[in-house]
């Protein structure tokens, strides 16, 4: 589908992707993060993804590790992520989850951190380095806070392992489909395909990506998921514009909203009649 | 006998880490229990001790620094003698024959003094293993001779520039690699720390200095009352340890690094009450974290010992009380380094330094018959370009700038 062809002013409903937006929280700053996270639920996301930010993200690629440390220069505290989160929450009306490391979860202690995170809205949680079976007890605090928790699996992981992962019954999962590092490109074999469609047989919602850069990809991805994880190229996008008008938080904004949008929609004009509700 | 694979101990350890690495460190902890079973692999492993890391290495009583102190009689186990320099040679060999075994054709690594890195990279050279070593900016800035060996040993040396870029952020950069690369790739840390199995791994491949240490001990009819050894991330230490830790006695000491004095918060103490229990780079054990659990910053003129975390085992050793736990400030290091090399002839690198003053310190305190072992984990050598601006300032600036004025 041919961007140019569609009239700037209207979205057509059957182009749209449903897209999980990741963003860190605090970058550039605390305003600029919220009026990101405003720019990407009006750009018509399915899903939200609030990282965090952490000192050592070992997790994340290069992009956004940069961003969590310009969002600890910037004086992030925990606190000031559930308030964020909490001021989010109040006008969306997609799922929020919250992402970050162990470290910060049980720093605060596991069952305070889901309370918080129930308390700020939050639909559910991701942790990637508390799999479920070296969990500090998350999925139980998760499920009596009224959280999902939500197990971050691998495209090719061993079944034995996925059945004892899905074993858990989590109502999502989250699919890194490259092994490795956000930020890298995805491609999508048949084997990943096979897999995919194997987890959500299993009667999850599956949310996957790394990697995910282009239309085409979302294209390629969306039949065989719930929601496409987009991340690094959002932060991309708004490291670019930090970059070229610092302190523009409108600037900044608008560029993370047409990013996305050119995702969502496969355009990135702005609509007129704003964006349909998720 | 303790087991060789644990996992957890008390409530330090466990296996944190992204889906990603689960399954290499499945693979891993299947080959590490199998080739400890297999008698080839521990012939490989003596060959190449014997051969090229140069074992076993001396013990050294060193009678006049003792009688000088007018204490205890301190022996020096000497693994600075150990081919590339310091005790990370034992690992280094002993994980490259796994990573052999296991088909793997690359390895990466961590490097914080260099010591590692320049381990590794030997190691690699002699076995025919393509090396990366992940090295902080400023690790690389205060240990550039290491750089050099590495590069010499042709491995590629990638300077990592993130966070505090020192060895915390090299660890991170090279489990970046690995969750790339682990098809292929060995990741070869380089202390008792990590997620499961590397603690036990890197413990057992450690042992063998405790091992030595005890039969050299017994040899000469000694029993020791003490044995003291530096604590950056603590493979030196828990291998110095090994055969002891079941046992009582005796005085197990570990020494970490009080940087310019613990009031000034610039050190890498994390026990004694100044660490917090967490979760970093795929372990539970104690860190310098901040009250949110993000990593605080860390210092020692050592850069071996300049890293946030412990070992989980040591952690839970200095809990349950059967290691003690002491600091020595740089300047403290520096004095001890200057003692033994005036007194024995030995120059102890940064890192065992602090082990040295500990030794120092304590040994006044025990009558002349009873006996403390310092583990000089590796020797100084690399550490000319700190230790020479501190000593004699003067003199060295002058060096330099003759030789600059040569090139």
């Amino acid at each position: 589908m041919s961007a140019a062809s569609k009239t700037p002013d209207r979205h057509d409903a059957a182009a749209r992707r449903a897209v999980m937006a990741h963003m860190v929280a605090h970058y550039p700053d605390r305003e600029s993060s919220l009026a990101v996270a405003r720019a990407l639920l009006a750009a018509g996301v399915a899903y939200l993804e609030v990282q965090f930010p952490f000192s050592d993200p070992s997790a994340d690629g290069p992009v956004i590790q940069e961003a969590n440390s310009a969002a600890l220069d910037a004086g992030f505290r925990v606190d000031d992520g559930f308030a964020l989160v909490s001021e989010i929450t109040r006008d969306a009306t997609v799922p929020v989850y919250l992402m970050t490391y162990a470290s910060l979860v049980v720093s605060r202690g596991v069952e305070a951190f889901c309370s918080a995170a129930a308390v700020a809205g939050a639909a559910g949680l991701i942790v990637p380095d508390l799999p479920f079976d070296y969990d500090e007890g998350l999925y139980a605090a998760g499920k009596a806070a009224g959280l999902e928790v939500v197990p971050v699996l691998v495209a090719g992981v061993r079944d034995e392992r996925l059945a004892q992962i899905l074993g858990c019954r989590p109502e999502s999962v989250y699919v890194a489909l490259r092994a490795g590092i956000t930020g890298s490109e995805t491609v999508l074999d048949d084997a990943t395909v096979r897999f995919l469609d194997c987890v959500k047989a299993a009667g999850c919602r599956v949310f996957g990506g790394f990697g995910v850069r282009r239309r085409e990809q979302v294209e390629q991805l969306a039949p065989h998921l719930d929601a496409v994880v987009v991340g690094s190229q959002f932060v991309r996008a708004l490291a670019g514009a930090v970059d070229e008008a610092p302190g523009n938080r409108a600037a900044a904004a608008a560029a993370v909203g047409a990013a996305a949008r050119e995702l969502v929609w496969g355009t990135a004009a702005a609509s007129q009649s704003g964006a349909p509700a998720g | 006998m303790q087991s060789r694979y644990n996992d957890y101990f008390g409530e330090f350890g466990g296996r944190y880490v992204a889906e990603v690495l689960r399954g290499p460190l499945d693979e891993l902890q299947h080959e590490f229990c199998a080739a400890f079973d297999d008698p080839e692999f521990h012939a490989d492993l003596e060959r190449v001790r014997d051969q090229f890391i140069g074992r076993p290495t001396p013990l050294l009583h060193a009678v006049n620094t003792s009688t000088e102190l007018g204490g205890a009689q301190i022996y020096v186990k000497l693994e600075g003698l150990a081919n590339t320099g310091a005790h990370k040679i034992n690992n280094a060999v002993g994980q490259a024959l796994l990573a052999k075994r296991m088909g793997k054709r690359r390895v990466i690594a961590e490097t914080g003094a260099g010591q590692h890195g320049v381990a590794t990279a030997a190691v690699c050279a002699t076995l025919g293993l393509e090396c990366t070593v992940y090295m902080g900016e400023v690790d690389r800035r205060r240990q550039r001779p290491n750089v050099f060996w590495m590069e010499l040993y042709g491995a590629q040396v990638v300077p990592v520039r993130s966070g505090a870029q020192t060895l915390k952020d090299a660890v991170n950069e090279a489990l970046r690699d690995w969750a790339a690369s682990f098809a292929d790739t060995h990741y070869l840390i380089g202390s008792a720390l990590g997620p499961s199995p590397f603690p036990d791994m890197v413990r057992e491949f450690q042992a063998v200095v405790g091992r030595e240490t005890q039969q050299q001990l017994a040899e000469h009819g000694l029993t020791p009352a003490a044995l003291i050894a530096c604590v950056g991330g603590g493979s030196n230490a828990i291998g110095f340890f090994e055969p002891y830790l079941e046992s009582e006695t005796p005085r197990l000491i570990g020494v970490e690094a009080g940087g310019r004095g613990i009031e000034t918060g610039a050190h890498a103490a994390r026990m004694l009450g100044l660490g917090r229990t967490g979760i970093l780079q795929g372990y539970k054990s104690k860190f310098l974290l901040s009250e949110d659990g993000q990593v605080a910053a860390t210092h020692s003129v050592s850069a071996g010992l300049d890293y946030p975390g412990i070992g989980p085992q040591l952690a839970h050793l200095g809990e349950s009380g059967r290691v003690e736990f002491r600091r020595a400030a740089d300047a403290q290091a520096l004095e001890a380094l200057r003692a033994f090399a005036r007194n024995e002839g030995v120059i102890f690198a940064l890192e065992s330094a602090h082990a040295a003053a500990a030794a120092m310190e304590l040994a006044p305190q025990l009558p002349s018959e009873s006996v403390i072992v310092v583990n000089m984990s590796g020797r100084g050598d690399k550490d000319l370009f700190i230790t020479a601006r501190e000593l004699a300032p003067e003199a060295w600036k002058t060096f330099l700038s003759e030789e600059e004025a040569s090139l």
